[in-house]
């Protein structure tokens, strides 16, 4: 675990020197903010057309919860699909193109202390990303709150944070283990990119789909699981899907860099 | 202080090294020799952990590399051939997260940091980005990255490559000094290097072992020729009739 942390302090100090930390940061808030304002644009347009209409029964169904809040979040799924596959691209390629590699492969420690490092330092660069994410349902209660109470319910926003930082988890696993595979960090990033992007999309072709077909899709593709997050439901078949991702993904990086010395 | 029994490397269908058998005695400095491709860098990648033998088996201090590859690693330093150097970090940030994995105590950590420095003269550019410094600068780097924690067992490839001619005079100066307490284990292809720095010179060509002896007695054996002389002679008949050469008795008290 000691060494497993000294590799993750490096690989956190190789984010922050280089301008792949703040890339990400900055994508990431500057889509937030795009997505934050149209939703909260509409929110409001829709609000005033049913004043105009005198519609008080539709008026108490509408709150920023269910229509800003959770589809931002499931937005920025979206966004982590090319998000990621910039953070876990260098994190073995680079490593095996400057023949780094050797240094940790000799140092004494186990290759899945490596792993395991690599992957701690990019969740921590995901969590400073959620924490950007968190700002926005956070201006929402500032601003948006009357004697009426909070504007937002923070469970279900809270869940929904929960579920997006299990997705970019997941999303991750696959990056690294992607960039295990090869010394190209252009290479990495694209094919995470590829997969990541196929299981979002995958979805689409839900509503075409019939029967057990349909269920078999809708359960395979990420943005599914992370819908149910951001409604506020935190499901058990939910969570082990995430977990399930990460803990292949993890395994085969492990098994990709043990392979290498064979090789 | 180490020890290679029949060892062999094979990647698919070419022959890297060939049961190679040898040992070296503790304190000593040994030269490993042998033309390019000889298969100078495999043997050390296989006495590091960072590569397996195909066959036969290698002990440092008493481990074998394969049954605790953790054991070996907490007792070598190995310089690669290319530097193991990350670009975007400064040498002083570099050292540091080095001399953490090898698991030196956080206390003499800055110590421990200042003596290779030092010992590697890099002290006055710790600040500098591992980018922007000469090739020299990042071969001393790797240096002073394999004398952290001063290990038992240093393994060089080709210390030297890169260094202008007052540099090489230096590390060779340092090589020196680390005989007695270090066993070094260090590959060349410059004669000269050798003479300056080695007790005992071992010799490779083609994977096969074709001389290890004291440096003195590979001369008297070869009287009034010079060393690349004998060099080019052992290197380039390996398929002859030549018998295999003895082991230096000195090498044996390990």
């Amino acid at each position: 675990m000691r060494n497993a942390i000294a590799i993750a302090k490096k690989e956190l100090y190789l984010y922050f020197t280089t301008p792949i930390a703040y890339v990400a940061f900055f994508a990431t808030s500057f889509i937030g903010a795009w997505f934050f304002l149209s939703l909260t644009a509409s929110f409001q347009r829709q609000s005033m057309q049913f004043m105009q209409f005198q519609a008080p029964q539709m008026m108490e169904r509408m709150n920023l919860t269910d229509m800003v809040a959770a589809p931002l979040l499931v937005n920025m799924g979206l966004i982590l699909t090319f998000v990621i596959p910039f953070l876990s691209m260098r994190l073995f390629s680079e490593e095996r193109r400057q023949k780094t590699m050797e240094l940790l492969m000799t140092a004494p420690l186990r290759s899945s202390e490596i792993v395991f490092g690599k992957y701690l330092a990019a969740l921590v660069v995901l969590a400073v990303v959620l924490a950007i994410v968190a700002v926005f349902p956070t201006l929402l209660t500032i601003f948006g709150s009357s004697s009426a109470g909070s504007a937002i319910e923070w469970q279900t926003v809270g869940a929904g944070l929960v579920g997006l930082f299990l997705c970019g988890a997941a999303f991750l696993a696959i990056g690294i283990f992607v960039s295990s595979l090869t010394d190209s960090q252009v290479v990495a990033a694209l094919i995470t990119f590829f997969v990541l992007l196929l299981s979002w999309m995958v979805s689409w072709k839900a509503a075409e789909a019939e029967g057990a077909m349909r269920e078999v899709i809708l359960h395979a593709s990420s943005v599914t699981h992370l819908v149910s997050f951001a409604r506020g439901m935190v499901d058990l078949k939910d969570v082990v899907y995430f977990f399930s991702v990460i803990v292949l993904g993890l395994f085969l990086t492990h098994r990709a860099v043990e392979a290498r010395r064979w090789a | 202080m180490i020890e290679v029994t029949q060892l062999t490397k094979r990647y698919r269908d070419l022959t890297a090294i060939e049961d190679l058998s040898f040992r070296v005695g503790k304190g000593e400095i040994l030269g490993f020799l042998g033309p390019n491709g000889a298969g100078k860098s495999t043997t050390m990648r296989i006495l590091t952990g960072f590569q397996p033998a195909t066959s036969g088996t290698a002990k440092v201090a008493g481990f074998d590399v394969f049954e605790q590859p953790l054991e070996v690693k907490k007792r070598i330093g190995y310089l690669p051939e290319i530097p193991p150097v990350y670009p975007d970090m400064s040498i002083a940030s570099y050292l540091r997260f080095v001399a953490e994995l090898k698991g030196v105590p956080r206390k003499v950590r800055r110590d421990e940091v200042d003596r290779v420095a030092e010992a590697a003269k890099v002290s006055h550019v710790m600040d500098r980005l591992i980018a922007n410094v000469s090739k020299g600068y990042r071969q001393r780097v790797g240096i002073a990255q394999a004398l952290l924690g001063s290990p038992d067992v240093l393994i060089l490839d080709e210390p030297t490559v890169g260094l202008d001619p007052s540099q090489i005079l230096e590390v060779r100066e340092l090589i020196r000094s680390l005989a007695g307490q270090h066993t070094v284990v260090l590959s060349t292809h410059i004669l000269q290097e050798v003479s300056a720095t080695c007790d005992t010179v071992l010799i490779i060509a083609r994977g096969r072992l074709v001389a290890h002896e004291k440096l003195d007695a590979l001369q008297a054996r070869h009287p009034g020729r010079s060393l690349d002389e004998i060099f080019l002679q052992l290197t380039s008949d390996t398929r002859g009739a030549i018998a295999p050469p003895p082991a230096p008795e000195s090498t044996e008290a390990a």
